[in-house]
């Protein structure tokens, strides 16, 4: 009765085969990781973070004659810094977005003539140039030029030895997602400002407060239980439908905004704070009821005071669970808000949320794959860490993560 | 006569509690009763906004034909030729496909992570599957677009056809299959954990092998739980916009079985092309919405007939 | 004549990592006998029963030392092959699990794993696996449906007639009837004396009474060490140990 090395082959590969099949799951997360990370990281900076999304053009000149001043050079200068004193102006080489080699202006003196550029394009307009601006190209009187690629160093010799400047051209670097950090940021605050109270309550009254046999309730769950199965696109629709007019009506917007994104996005998260809620209220042992209605508290003081308290784990796992689903949310913002990219952000007017700028500049006519990815990155690790305290929180508190409505 | 007071300051303090109570129960019944008629607002409205394009009330000359929207296959904007029959056909082929690619791979992996693995390897694992759930679907876009398309043209040139740039419904396909097999996989996983162990106990001393007992009797009492899984995976394919819209393309007319051609699904309509937020072109998008729902239920209807039928002998 | 040994145990250690459970067993079953296990909880009855169809190979940290031979060849050698060994010695164990499907593919189970395809072949062996476990007149107009439909009883009967479709030679019974009810545990004793006509028979049981009803041969275990074995008769009624005679008069359960 030795081994059937035929059946023993056979159950051997097939456990080899369902090994194999099983690391599926693993490889796709570190493909996508893998990409979204090789592509995008590079980009990710606090420039990134801060930058507005459009760059600023200036094209300016300088009317007037030099003085003799000389400009002191502040002592707080790292030393990569080139300064020109003759104009008080100071100047690093960097890279750009792209990766294209940049002079970027770090230091203007506050008393330098640069403060005082008069406008190419409009009349008496003046230009003043600041720090961050990017050193696109100078001509300088003499017909002297500076390019970009000449470096830094460089240009403070040209600016040291240059008398006037007939014609200069800066710019502010764009493609900075601070306007979509602002408007995600803005969007979460409204959504749990209005998505808590909302689902809380509608939680305490279904699992304390409502009739236990009653037929309205069973409907009210089901109606509830339906919310949850719906795909988000069809919540777009709903905001586009009822919450932009709306919004429109009592507010100075004339069209998609960010209230009627947050009104929009509290129904998305609604079932998942009112499972979350539910099932933190289930955890909290009938003891803790039943002793406060013996000492003389009535519902309301047992509910709020000793029931919802205990319920405080689930509820803010069911929150970090919203505000996972808001930041990763596009198509119903698409809908709901709309997809223009902005830089100053108003609460009546349009704006992307990080997922929908994503949307926005890969549906364009020239996809930028390296910020996309890098917008994914940050959307990633954000995601990836608030699951990663909801399961922590999870296992402390002995909750079930995969209710999630 | 001090007892007669306190008696009534009992009685006045006693009904004030069960007055609060009762505002309380009037209070927080308001927030559930709107919470629940959500549902009904959604239906009531985008049906209103979506009827409207076949009204010629509303559009005149230039409503659609009811008939022709539901039979039709083409999709154009101008001239106003709408036809959502080979849509549906589309997206109902590109779920198929994408459920046979991931609900087996979903099932084998719970299988694996649950009764194959060592513990710490199936922990990894199973927090893999669980954070890729949580991946939004406009990364899985980026992904796709990024790599998934390079991967198809290169296929496609294997083959010897053209694609658009790898846009296609085979990447469609994929992109679906990796989105909804995380779904899957983790209530798979939570439907073999619950099977009584004894089951497998009796199977292997019968002489079955462990791969027998796994595949017949574990998948087998898992099976209702995995169904679950499957009907919910399936659910979120026929939702799926961002993602999809980003890889099918957005074919005129169809519908398209091949797999290196552009395609078009519901969502992707209306996601796609979204130009104004008023008129004919943008209500025709609800038009769309309301025949997705009302696949879903029927979808969602036809897989729970089945689970039924499958749980039979439990 | 040698007599027929089914199992023949020498020398048998058995250790849960460092704990030992079974200690120097030394036992011979004889073929188509009802040899009963008895002794109080925790005295490794259960844990022998389940050497003898290498059962205890899927709790982790478990080994054994010294040898079981069955019908004289090694069992607890690596290279030999369990499926094999189930096929011949088959199990019934303490709670009816049937699987979930019918009462049919209950039964056809077995078979059906080790590779028997033929409907014909697989009928004829489900209606007389049913026949032999006494239940198949009760079952024969439902054999399509579920099998959880069934009473305790007629799950356990489902369980023994699982086990009979593998033919085999050896049938373990590990406290088969502590779930049932007395009637349920009548019936099964009844099969049993019916049964070991053809198959020998092994039941682990901390009912005294039971063994002492229905088998041949009965072993007394205590802490692990195997205290006594004896014609059944001759244990209940002289245990030559002292410590049987305290186990049997009830003065330690």
């Amino acid at each position: 009765m030795m081994r059937h090395t035929k059946r023993h082959v056979k159950d051997q590969s097939l456990l080899g085969i369902v090994s194999l099949v099983s690391l599926f799951g693993i490889l796709i997360l570190i493909l996508i990781f893998g990409y979204v990370f090789k592509n995008g990281a590079a980009l990710v900076s606090w420039d990134l973070l801060t930058n507005d999304y459009y760059a600023e053009v200036y094209n300016s000149y300088y009317d007037g004659s030099l003085n003799d001043t000389e400009y002191v050079r502040p002592n707080n200068l790292s030393n990569d810094a080139y300064f020109s004193s003759r104009w008080g102006v100071a100047f690093t080489d960097d890279i750009d977005q792209e990766g294209h080699a940049v002079i970027r202006i770090v230091y203007v003196d506050p008393d330098s003539p640069l403060t005082r550029l008069l406008d190419k394009n409009t009349e008496g307009q003046t230009v003043v140039i600041t720090a961050e601006q990017l050193l696109d190209k100078v001509i300088f009187t003499g017909n002297v030029i500076l390019y970009s690629m000449d470096g830094a160093e460089k240009a403070a010799i040209k600016f040291d030895a240059a008398t006037g400047i007939r014609d200069m051209l800066t710019s502010t670097e764009g493609k900075g997602i601070r306007g979509s950090i602002i408007t995600t940021f803005l969007l979460i605050i409204m959504t749990l400002f209005i998505a808590i109270p909302f689902g809380v309550f509608t939680a305490v009254y279904l699992h304390e407060f409502a009739p236990k046999k009653s037929k309205l309730v069973f409907t009210f769950r089901r109606l509830i239980e339906m919310l949850s199965g719906m795909p988000s696109i069809i919540f777009g629709l709903l905001g586009a439908a009822v919450f932009i007019p709306f919004t429109t009506v009592f507010t100075s917007a004339d069209g998609g905004n960010l209230i009627s994104g947050a009104l929009t996005l509290s129904v998305i998260v609604l079932p998942t704070i009112i499972s979350s809620t539910e099932e933190a209220l289930t955890v909290v042992p009938d003891e803790f009821r039943l002793a406060s209605l013996a000492l003389g508290a009535n519902k309301t003081q047992t509910t709020f005071k000793v029931v919802l308290r205990g319920a405080i784990p689930g509820i803010l796992t069911g929150t970090l669970l919203a505000i996972g689903r808001i930041i990763g949310e596009s198509a119903a913002l698409i809908y709901a808000v709309g997809t223009a990219i902005k830089d100053e952000i108003i609460l009546t007017e349009r704006s992307t949320s990080l997922a929908v700028h994503i949307w926005s500049i890969m549906s364009g006519e020239v996809p930028n794959f390296e910020l996309a990815s890098a917008i994914s990155l940050i959307i990633l690790a954000v995601v990836l860490i608030l699951s990663l305290i909801v399961k922590i929180i999870a296992r402390k508190y002995a909750i079930d993560p995969s209710m999630r409505g | 006569m001090m007892q007669i007071n306190k008696g009534r300051k009992h009685r006045t303090r006693s009904e004030m509690k069960q007055l609060i109570d009762r505002l309380t129960y009037a209070g927080l019944f308001i927030p559930a009763l709107i919470s629940a008629s959500i549902v009904l607002f959604i239906v009531f409205f985008i049906a209103k906004q979506g009827v409207s394009p076949f009204l010629p009330s509303q559009y005149g000359a230039l409503s659609v034909d009811i008939v022709s929207f539901f039979t039709g296959m083409i999709w154009f904007q101008t001239p106003n030729v709408y036809g959502i029959f080979f849509i549906v056909i589309n997206t109902v082929y590109i779920v198929i496909l994408a459920s046979l690619i991931a609900i087996p791979i979903a099932v084998v992996s719970a299988l694996f992570i649950v009764k194959i693995a060592p513990k710490q390897i199936g922990l990894v694992l199973s927090t893999a599957v669980e954070l890729l759930s949580a991946v939004p679907s406009i990364v899985f876009g980026v992904f796709g677009l990024g790599v998934i398309t390079g991967w198809i043209t290169d296929i496609a040139t294997f083959f010897g056809t053209q694609t658009a740039g790898g846009i296609s419904t085979a990447a469609t396909v994929l992109v679906l299959a990796m989105m909804i097999f995380p779904t899957i996989c983790i209530m798979s996983i939570t439907a073999i954990k619950s099977v009584d162990i004894n089951l497998e106990k009796n199977s292997l001393a019968l002489g079955a092998s462990r791969m027998q007992t796994y595949f017949k009797i574990t998948l087998s009492a898992a099976k209702s739980g995995i169904f679950a899984g499957i009907i919910l995976g399936i659910g979120r394919a026929f939702g799926e916009a961002t993602a999809v819209s980003m890889v099918a393309g957005n074919a005129g007319s169809g519908p398209t079985f091949d797999l290196f051609t552009t395609t078009r699904t519901l969502t992707s309509t209306m996601l796609l092309g979204l130009k104004e937020t008023v008129g004919l072109d943008y209500d025709i998008r609800f038009s769309v919405g309301i025949v997705l729902i009302g696949i879903i239920i029927l979808t969602n209807l036809i897989l729970n007939y089945a689970k039924k039928q499958v749980g039979r002998y439990a | 004549m040698p007599i027929p040994y089914v199992f023949d145990i020498e020398n048998l250690n058995l250790f849960y990592g460092d704990k030992m459970a079974l200690k120097n067993i030394n036992l011979q079953i004889r073929k188509n006998e009802v040899t009963a296990f008895i002794g109080p909880s925790g005295c490794g009855k259960s844990t022998l029963l389940r050497c003898l169809n290498r059962m205890n190979d899927l709790i982790d940290g478990c080994r054994t030392e010294g040898k079981i031979r069955y019908a004289g060849n090694n069992i607890d050698d690596r290279d030999f092959d369990v499926i094999d060994l189930r096929t011949i010695v088959g199990m019934v164990f303490q709670k009816a699990n049937p699987f979930p499907m019918s009462i049919y593919d209950n039964v056809a189970y077995g078979p059906r794993c080790q590779g028997v395809k033929d409907k014909h072949i697989l009928e004829g062996i489900v209606k007389k696996a049913l026949t032999e476990a006494a239940l198949y007149d009760e079952v024969k107009d439902r054999l399509r449906e579920s099998a959880t439909s069934l009473s305790g009883g007629q799950q356990q009967r489902l369980c023994i007639a699982r086990a009979i479709a593998m033919s085999p030679q050896v049938i373990l019974m590990d406290e088969p009837t502590s779930a049932l009810d007395p009637i349920a545990t009548a019936k099964i004793e009844e099969l049993i004396k019916e049964l070991k006509k053809e198959y020998t028979i092994i039941i682990v049981t901390h009912n005294m009474q039971q063994a002492a009803r229905i088998s041949d041969r009965t072993a007394f275990f205590l802490l692990g060490e195997l205290v006594e074995f004896a014609e059944t008769e001759t244990l209940f009624s002289h245990p030559k140990n002292p410590k049987t005679e305290d186990y049997i008069t009830g003065r330690f359960g």
